[in-house]
């Protein structure tokens, strides 16, 4: 066994496999921390918590997760079916436009929208001004699990689109041309054919939906409704009870075990994929009637999920515009990306480190590369939770050091910093970069880093003049989807910023939550202008894949 | 001089999988150029990848040119062998240029020896002509030729090439094989080559082992060509 050993040591212990056992360490303690939570004595406000809070909290974040995941299916799958199967008017724009609402987090969508569904919105005047008409409020009152499912369909939708469309694509036609040679109407095909063969994929892409949900602070508090997530910032920030907010924390992850199964279950035998690629998916043209309702259907879901959410911040935005800019808005942007950078750029590096020992199937680098990336399923408010537990220790330790060079006795330092936000940000957001780097990796082998190898240079040597040179593309677009991400995201950013720091997500929460819908508009539209970089970035991918 | 010895090995590709290559010996005199035929997926690449050290071996040892690179005790990394390698899809850097991909393994040359040696290896394998192309600008039988001499100007003790041959039309490959012949003897160097082309064997190697699925046995030393 030693000899084994002394010769694994020889084979593959580098500073490439010590940073890589380093960040997963650094990105698996807060999540440990939270599970010992579970094994301390809980204190009395738990007890209130478990007896009347509970079953409201689980019940509403059940239905969310459950109805958000049925609707962006049915919608997503039945877009990417009429995109990938059908020609009709304005296709070629649907394609990619139909992912816009992705560039619209769904928190400026749900206060955008509320304050159009109010009394003095755009709606109601209308109504009442042009048609004399008074509504009824009920109808309209969005600020409900029904206008949150709402929210969440019509603006995470493209996910399950974006993966269904993909596979549909990589498809052979004679699947579907065989279904309609045996006599086959195209709504049977769709139901009989399609569903089934591209079930994987819209798993995959409901499965990214129900993370989102699972995860989101914004809609939820906005509209009022009672989850899990909310609740975990309401124990912490309204009752500065950090132990029940774990102990919530703790049952989330139990809701998103079982998620796993779940996703598993459904997923069971994947292997539906016949690659052959003889003869791809050919669209067949509408006609008259049928081409007209295609374009509806798509347009007004384009409609709603993107160009009236944004006509309507364009329209506050320009009204106020020189009331309200002052340099505000200007530090803002400049903190966000700051901080946005620091992170991705810290993302990428332990990804490239990662990935590359992962590639050569190194000791444990399954489990390695698994670890890493979880943080992607893990709702922000317990990541938050689980690095504020791993950094209040971490000052506790390091007190003697801090008195020793004269920062007073047992003070908060690293608790209080941006690194905190910054590693929460790390450990959320460590698969989109991963993902995007093995991808670079997968697609050039290893035959290229194996002659270097045999030509003298060493693993790291090799990296910067083969591998580095050839994953260049793949850095690009995995650090800019990995930037818009961070710039995007508000619950880790809210819990885990440095007093008075803030980024555009948590200043438009904040405005958004105080009604100041004017300013909010405009740090909106600059988080949207950001973010419609990453949705040009899956366009190229796109385009690259097909040619 | 034995420049290969390899004894008692053994490899899997997982824990659990019956080994790839079990219990194999063999060794090689320098100057020697030896065929290494077998029915696809009986290990030939395998045996490439251990030699080099791509791969880790469960048991056995490898000694190359005296040195032991590979036993119970001991891992050497594969940039520290001295082994060269021809890939079958040749592997040049894309990125790079003819020269920059010859210059790129001279790295622990002296710097003023570095130019005219990739200019030799131009020549050798009679390139002088396109040593500032891309590899996509060249031909197949040309992009070999280069990997050749990539492959060759570090000066390795031993040269490993892994189907050399199959991505080049018939025509080609016979006055290849002529022209390869002529470049390891005129280099002396002791090479052993992965085919699945018995007319390879006949035409380079001293002689040929053959890989069979789990078993793998040394054709009889002094015969030119094992028969079936
Ligand atoms: N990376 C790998 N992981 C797991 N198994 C592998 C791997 N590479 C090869 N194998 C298996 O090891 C066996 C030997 O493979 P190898 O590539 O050495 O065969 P080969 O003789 O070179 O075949 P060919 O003539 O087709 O190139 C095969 O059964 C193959 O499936
Ligand atoms: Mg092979």
């Amino acid at each position: 066994m030693r000899t084994n050993l002394k010769r694994f040591l020889q084979k593959d212990f580098n500073s490439w496999w010590m940073i890589s056992i380093i960040g997963a360490a650094v990105i698996l303690l807060p999540i440990l921390f939270i599970f010992f939570s579970l094994f301390q004595e809980p204190n009395e406000n738990w007890f209130q918590i478990r007896e009347y809070l509970l079953k409201t909290y689980v019940a509403n974040t059940v239905i969310l997760v459950l109805l958000t995941g049925i609707f962006t299916a049915i919608l997503g799958v039945s877009l990417a079916w009429l995109v990938a199967a059908y020609d009709f008017p304005l296709k070629r724009f649907f394609r990619w436009g139909l992912l816009l609402p992705l560039a619209i987090p769904p928190y400026i969508a749900a206060y955008t929208y509320k304050t159009m569904f109010s009394y003095t919105g755009v709606i109601q005047t209308t109504l009442r001004n042009q048609f004399n008409y008074q509504i009824d409020p009920e109808i309209l009152s969005i600020s409900s699990l029904r206008g949150a499912i709402f929210i969440f369909t019509f603006f995470l939708f493209p996910y399950v689109y974006i993966m269904t469309k993909a596979f549909l694509e990589s498809q052979s036609s004679s699947f579907f041309e065989n279904a309609r040679l045996l006599g086959r109407k195209p709504i049977s095909i769709f139901v009989k054919v399609v569903l089934p063969l591209s079930r994987p994929a819209i798993v995959a892409g409901a499965v990214l939906v129900i993370y989102e949900v699972l995860s989101d602070y914004g809609v939820t508090s906005y509209f009022g409704i009672h989850t899990i997530s909310t609740a975990i910032f309401q124990t912490w920030f309204g009752m500065y009870d950090i132990d029940s907010a774990m102990r919530l924390a703790a049952w989330l992850m139990v809701i998103i075990l079982g998620m796993f199964i779940l996703e598993r279950l459904l997923r069971q035998r994947r292997r539906y994929h016949l690659n052959n690629k003889s003869r791809p998916l050919v669209p067949m043209k509408l006609k008259g009637f049928k081409a007209a309702a295609a374009f509806a259907y798509c347009s007004i879901v384009f409609l709603i999920g993107f160009l009236i959410p944004l006509i309507q911040l364009i329209a506050w935005a320009k009204l106020t515009f020189s009331k309200v800019w002052d340099e505000t808005f200007i530090t803002l942007f400049f903190q966000t990306i700051f901080v946005a950078a620091i992170a991705t750029v810290l993302i990428l590096f332990l990804s490239v480190v990662v990935a590359n020992v992962c590639r050569r199937h190194t000791t444990g680098s399954y489990i390695l590369a698994k670890l890493t990336t979880t943080g992607y399923s893990i709702p922000g408010a317990i990541i938050a939770i689980g690095v504020l537990a791993m950094f209040i220790t971490l000052d506790k330790w390091l007190a003697p050091l801090y008195s020793y060079i004269g920062l007073g006795d047992a003070p908060l330092i690293l608790s209080l910093s941006l690194v905190m936000l910054i590693v929460g940000y790390v450990i959320r957001f460590m698969a989109t970069g991963f993902n995007a780097v093995e991808v670079g990796y997968e697609k050039i082998g290893t035959k290229f880093s194996e002659a270097s190898r045999l030509l003298g240079f060493g693993m790291t040597k090799t990296f910067f003049k083969v591998d580095l040179p050839l994953i260049k593309g793949a850095l690009v677009s995995g650090f800019i989807l990995t930037f818009v991400e961070i710039c995007k995201e508000l619950p880790l950013a809210l819990l885990l910023r440095p007093f008075n720091f803030d980024t555009l997500a948590t200043k438009t929460h904040q405005y958004a939550k105080d009604e100041l819908i004017h300013e909010a508009s405009i740090s909106s539209l600059m988080i949207i202008g950001i973010s419609i970089l990453s949705v040009v970035v899956f366009q190229m991918i796109d385009k690259k894949v097909q040619r | 001089m034995k420049v290969v010895e390899i004894q008692n090995l053994t490899f899997s590709y997982s824990r659990s999988a019956s080994p790839t290559i079990d219990d194999f010996s063999f060794s090689m005199n320098t100057g020697e150029i030896v065929g290494v035929l077998g029915q696809s997926g009986s290990g030939k690449s395998t045996l490439l990848r251990l030699i080099s050290g791509l791969e880790m071996p469960k048991k056995g040892s490898i000694t190359i040119a005296g040195k032991p690179v590979v036993n119970d005790r001991l891992f050497v990394q594969p940039e520290d062998r001295g082994v060269g390698m021809v890939f079958q899809d040749y592997a040049l850097f894309p990125h790079m240029t003819v020269k920059e991909n010859i210059l790129f393994g001279l790295s622990r040359m002296a710097k003023k020896d570095r130019k005219p040696r990739v200019k030799e290896m131009l020549e050798l394998v009679q390139m002088e002509d396109f040593g500032d192309r891309y590899p996509h600008e060249l031909s197949g039988g040309q992009q070999q030729r280069v990997a050749l001499a990539r492959a060759l100007a570090p000066k390795p003790k031993v040269l490993l090439m892994d189907e050399p041959f199959s991505n080049l039309d018939a025509d080609l490959k016979e006055s290849i094989r002529e022209d390869l012949l002529l470049i390891l003897k005129k280099a002396n160097m002791t090479c052993m080559i992965v085919t699945h082309d018995r007319n390879d064997v006949e035409a380079i190697c001293n002689y040929s082992i053959t890989m069979c699925p789990l078993i793998a046995e040394q054709g009889a030393a002094g015969e030119k060509f094992q028969t079936l």
